[in-house]
């Protein structure tokens, strides 16, 4: 069902801004992961650690499942579609996997916060250079998925080909 | 978004495009890389491992993730 403009506008904002939050998210992850590994103070390194598990479970998650949503009704309810074109499809894909990653990850930043939390852990154990890592990787992976949606380049797929070879026998046919 | 251009989309005939054919290798060499990385070190190694204090060594990898 094709969303009329005012609606298809709404979809793209709602999109854009959980897509971009998703990304500015990781950002913060990535300066918060690097604190943990360069600051001197003790608390500070402690508290970095033991603040990502919950702050990723309420922001990052979200945002990634939003993003993932927003993504499927804009392309669904747009001449667009979810399969017709690479750049869609690859879009799709890299938000599912690293959805997935983010959620197989949701068990480090818990294993982290743990060994944060215990007083007797040296500090040297605490620190962990996997957020910093991880958050890197994320930060390309979306801003891959990013040009994709700004620069939208050419490629229908297979099904794509075959829905544009029926639309046009339909209006040849009219 | 705006909508696909249909001009542009009847070139589209000729087949994947080359950026489709090198994305989806590289795609496949990541997933691929995460796949053995997953499987060889575990999701929760840093360097040295994570221990601890009275917990066993290490973590067997995807034993997290029944």
């Amino acid at each position: 069902m094709i969303m009329p403009p005012r609606l298809r506008k709404l979809a793209l904002t709602a999109h854009v801004t959980c897509s971009v939050g998703w990304l500015g998210a990781i950002a913060v992850f990535l300066a918060l992961a690097i604190l943990g590994l360069t600051s001197q103070e003790a608390q500070t390194v402690r508290g970095v650690y033991l603040a990502m598990e919950p702050a990723a479970w309420a922001v990052l998650v979200p945002f990634a499942f939003a993003s993932l949503l927003t993504g499927t009704v804009q392309s669904l309810g747009t001449t667009w579609g979810l399969f017709r074109h690479y750049w869609v499809l690859f879009k799709l894909l890299i938000s599912v996997f690293a959805t997935i990653i983010l959620l197989i990850y949701m068990e480090t930043f818990r294993i982290m916060a743990g060994v944060a939390a215990d007083p007797t852990v040296d500090l040297a154990l605490v620190r962990n250079p996997s957020p910093r890592f991880h958050a890197v990787l994320a930060l390309l992976v979306l801003l891959v998925a990013n040009v994709l949606a700004i620069y939208k380049p050419r490629g229908l797929t297979p099904y794509g080909r075959r829905k544009q070879r029926e639309q046009r026998k339909m209006s040849t046919a009219q | 978004m705006a909508d696909p251009r249909s001009d542009s989309d009847i070139d589209d005939d000729t087949g994947t495009p080359r950026w489709v054919k090198v994305f989806g290798i590289i795609s496949v060499v990541v997933v691929l890389l995460f796949l053995i990385l997953l499987f060889t070190r575990g999701p929760h190694r840093g360097h040295g491992g994570h221990r601890l204090h009275g917990s066993p060594s290490g973590h067997t990898p995807g034993s997290s993730h029944k």
